[in-house]
């Protein structure tokens, strides 16, 4: 791509910064308040203090919220990836109508109205009286997976197909090409696949909304429901901290494992 | 022998998705076409009642019109910033390019209730903006920033704009340079070579990004309730609204009239902008 | 017939994808430690045939059969062969010694036996120092040593090679043709070669095997199939050849005169009738150059082209244009215009099928 003239590159260069300006500032003002040791909403912040923070930690249902999102997000995660792997692995190598309609169908909650899907799911747990926390895990089980679906694919269809038919000439049947030859080889996938689908079931609002009951809140909805009904308390802003520091670790630590540009050519 | 392995494949993903996405939609389109019931979730009777009051009454209809009109602003504002920012993107050298694609990845993983919350402190009665402008003698009262559909459409906007730039950078930056070689060769300038060659070879990038801000958009109740407020109220809040009163039927006919106008538009993005023209299915 | 085992036999095998024929009614043996290479064109069927001896095509009707086993309806892993793919292949999560012993894991040789198999075989293919490394650190040729090795390592009933040497560059091709071959025959080991590359087919193979259209057109030992083409398009796959039309003046019982337009000809023939219109292959190495007032098919040298070992002669004559090689270490004095007479043994000219137009 050409560079173009100086207007170009002065309406580029600008418009970058406010959008980074924009996009970063209001995350960076929630982190930046989680260390505040007032009490109420400042900006700058006198001083800087852990005391909201321990503050979360002395909230039950702050703890609650906390911990019920973590194992949601890691059984839900997993689980995710399973299907997504074996929807994935299933259609690697096929091609034809039923093929793409399957594939459309399995990437279709990625860009569906997840609010309509938390309604939907609703109104079906009620009418079958399922509890709580089964519902909320099969819920972000069926958004997550698309997620390693996508990049299991990816991954599965990058392989030379040569490399299963060896793996067959040598005497290894389907299944031992699956867990041998296969599986090996796109784990990256699988990886990043995962990591989306627990980082998505961690934020996740549109069904948490309707999915979560009394005393069984996940923490987005947890800091929903403070903002909405008990204005700004600090304690949101250390609860969301702790959130953008979850993930960040997370993304640090696949980057080791996988490699930056995995994760971005995953998207 | 390889048959029955794979269809093992198949089933529980496809079994998933066949019992907790399409069975649900289907279960709340039968219910949002049946009568309200007091007692019950719904009603015995058959009815196009729920639609018809929706699509007839001009209290909806100006929900949908204030829907529509964030929609069209949220749009209007990422392609104008996104547009910008994607092609500064797109020049980088590959490996910075990584970088700056991962700084605007990481914000999407933030909850949005994170990022709202962000944008709540920025705009509210003791916010930055107010605080500032008050130190700095602009103004004596606080402004009433929060809780109008401005501030939906500004906090919505940022939260979004990351979509729109990935999704036209990462077709940006995989353009054959010789397209504008060959417009230059041809005495295109830059600005010609961009209006004629570059914007509309990116076409499929634009169309994606368009589609994924405007589909969260619909759905984005969360940040529309706090950054809204009871008063800027979208078709998103009135079917949470439902739901919580227990008027299934009525919220359920709400939910298919929000992707009725979900699918309306992505046919109209779609039929305007033609992706398919460029990436060679080509029409 | 001799009395040599069969190793691999296919009987009437057919294969379609769709409308398209691939493999058309398809019969032929491969003897113990033979090697036998599927030549022709691409699109002709070999890859297809290799591919129904694997078990990675079903055929639409007839049956493989590997040692005298019927195994058409057995799965790749369960049939006794193995692969060297174009691409090679090779597991890029293992290292090259866990890549060669792949097969025998599969075939649960313990770990000890194993180890000394694998050393053994890449000693064979002259890799034994690169066991610990990986497949992307290796040179082409490298990784095609290492997917030889791990093929043979198995000790398979009949090797399978894919066009295996297609991504080597000439010199590499070349040395690797002879060191397939040896190896093969040292080790005896029964072989089907795919190639679309008629000299690798003559320098590897014992039979060579022509085909076209999903068809054998012609199989036999190379020499047998480069002097004595039953086809103008076998004689023209597999070298240069010359083509002139005529017709059967005289025979006896193994030699014919042909009157062709620019004078009569001597042949080789089988079936052919005096009277007979016949169309005849010669190679133009066998093409002996004259001066005028010799015996044979009158000439003019149209171009001279040098080609480093040999030097080409493009001529004109009444019957059609004419090629002929002759090595430089004869020294031939011609030059563009002259005129000259053409002339070969009966023995060197074949009747060839003429191709339909």
């Amino acid at each position: 791509m050409t560079r173009g003239s100086a207007v170009g590159r002065t309406i580029r260069g600008s418009a970058t910064a406010v959008a980074f300006a924009l996009i970063i500032v209001p995350i960076l003002i929630v982190v930046i308040t989680a260390f505040s040791p007032g009490d109420y909403f400042e900006f700058p912040p006198r001083g800087l203090s852990t005391r909201w923070f321990v503050e979360f930690f002395r909230l039950k249902e702050m703890r609650n919220a906390f911990t019920l999102s973590l194992e949601l997000a890691l059984l839900a995660a997993t689980l995710a990836t399973i299907f997504g792997t074996m929807g994935a692995l299933f259609l690697a190598r096929r091609r034809g109508l039923l093929a793409g309609l399957l594939q459309s169908l399995f990437l279709a909650p990625l860009v569906f109205p997840t609010i309509i899907l938390g309604v939907a799911l609703l109104l079906l747990y009620k009418t079958i009286g399922m509890p709580v926390f089964p519902g909320l895990l099969l819920a972000h089980c069926i958004i997550g997976m698309p997620y390693g679906f996508r990049t299991v694919l990816a991954s599965a269809q990058a392989l030379d197909p040569a490399l299963e038919e060896a793996g067959q000439s040598l005497g290894a049947g389907p299944v031992r090409t699956l867990f041998v030859v296969t599986l090996p080889l796109v784990w990256q996938g699988v990886v990043s696949g995962w990591l989306f689908a627990f980082i998505v079931s961690f934020g996740e609002l549109n069904t948490a909304l309707f999915l979560t009951g009394p005393g069984l809140t996940t923490l987005p909805i947890e800091i929903f429901s403070y903002l909405q009904f008990q204005g700004s308390q600090l304690v949101i802003a250390a609860a969301s901290t702790l959130q953008i520091a979850l993930i960040v670790v997370m993304v640090t630590a696949i980057e080791r494992i996988v490699g930056m540009g995995r994760i971005i050519r995953a998207r | 022998m390889k048959r029955a392995w794979a269809w093992a494949l198949l089933v529980p993903p496809l079994a998933m998705t066949l019992l907790l996405f399409v069975g649900p939609l289907m279960y709340l389109f039968w219910v949002s076409v049946h009568e309200a019931s007091p007692s019950e979730l719904y009603g015995h009777a058959f009815t196009l009642h729920n639609y018809v009051e929706v699509i007839g009454d001009s209290f909806y209809l100006a929900i949908i019109r204030r829907t529509l009109g964030v929609a069209a602003a949220i749009l209007g504002c990422c392609l104008l910033i996104g547009y910008p920012v994607a092609y500064f993107v797109a020049l980088q050298p590959a490996r910075r390019r990584t970088y700056v694609l991962l700084l605007l990845l990481f914000p999407l993983m933030v909850s949005n209730v994170v990022r709202a919350y962000g944008w709540v402190a920025i705009l509210g009665r003791r916010g930055v903006l107010n605080t500032s402008l008050r130190e700095l003698g602009i103004i004596d009262a606080p402004l009433d920033l929060l809780y109008t559909t401005e501030a939906v459409v500004v906090g919505l906007m940022t939260i979004l704009l990351p979509y729109m730039v990935i999704s036209i950078a990462n077709t940006l930056s995989t353009l054959d340079r010789r397209y504008e070689e060959a417009a230059q060769a041809l005495g295109a300038g830059p600005v010609r070579t961009f209006l004629h060659v570059t914007l509309p070879l990116s076409t499929p990038g634009v169309a994606s990004g368009m589609l994924l801000v405007f589909l969260l958009t619909l759905s984005a109740y969360v940040t529309i309730t706090l950054l809204g407020g009871p008063r800027s109220k979208l078709l998103v809040s009135m079917i949470y609204d439902g739901v919580t009163a227990f008027q299934w039927p009525h919220a359920a006919a709400l939910a298919f009239v929000l992707l009725a106008l979900a699918l309306m538009l992505t046919a109209l993005i779609l039929a305007v902008l033609r992706p398919g023209r460029v990436e060679g299915t080509g029409r | 017939m001799t009395t040599a085992t069969i190793d691999v036999r296919l009987t009437g095998v057919r294969k379609s994808f769709g409308a398209v024929v691939a493999v058309n009614d398809v019969t032929l043996d491969i003897d113990r430690g033979t090697i036998l290479s599927l030549l022709g064109p691409s699109g002709c069927g070999k890859t297809t045939t290799l591919r129904l001896i694997a078990g990675f095509e079903q055929p639409d009707t007839g049956d493989v059969y590997i040692r005298g086993k019927r195994v058409t309806a057995i799965p790749p892993y369960r049939r006794d062969f193995s692969m060297v793919f174009q691409s090679y292949a090779l597991f890029p999560h293992l290292n090259v010694a866990d890549n060669v012993a792949f097969g025998l894991r599969m075939r649960r040789i313990p770990s000890n036996d194993r180890a000394a198999a694998v050393k053994n075989a890449l000693e064979l293919v002259k890799l034994g120092a690169y066991a610990d490394r990986h497949p992307r650190q290796l040179s082409g040729g490298q990784q095609q040593r290492v997917a030889l090795a791990r093929a043979i390592v198995v000790k398979p009933a009949v090797l399978l090679l894919d066009e295996p040497l297609g991504a080597l560059d000439k010199m590499l091709r070349e040395e690797m043709q002879v060191e397939l071959r040896n190896l093969q025959q040292r080790l005896g080991i029964t072989a089907l070669f795919v190639t679309h590359d008629q000299e690798e087919a003559l320098t590897l193979s014992d039979r060579v095997a022509v085909m076209r259209g999903g068809v054998i057109e012609q199989i036999g030992a190379p020499r047998e199939i480069y002097d004595r083409p039953r086809s103008e398009f076998v004689a023209g796959f597999l070298g240069a050849s010359n083509f002139l039309d005529g017709r059967v003046v005289a025979r006896n019982a193994e030699t014919a005169v042909v009157e062709t337009p620019a004078g009569r000809v001597p042949v080789m023939v089988e079936a052919a009738a005096v009277g007979d219109k016949v169309r005849i292959a010669i190679r133009p190495e066998r093409v002996r150059l004259t001066d005028a007032q010799g015996d044979g098919l009158p000439a003019r040298i149209r171009n001279i082209v040098y080609r480093g070992p040999a030097t080409h002669f493009y001529m004109d004559s009444a019957a059609g244009s004419l090629l002929s090689y002759r090595q430089n270490a004869a020294a031939d004095d011609w030059s563009i215009g002259d005129e000259v007479r053409c002339t070969w043994d009966a023995a060197s000219a074949v009747v060839v099928e003429p191709e339909r137009a």
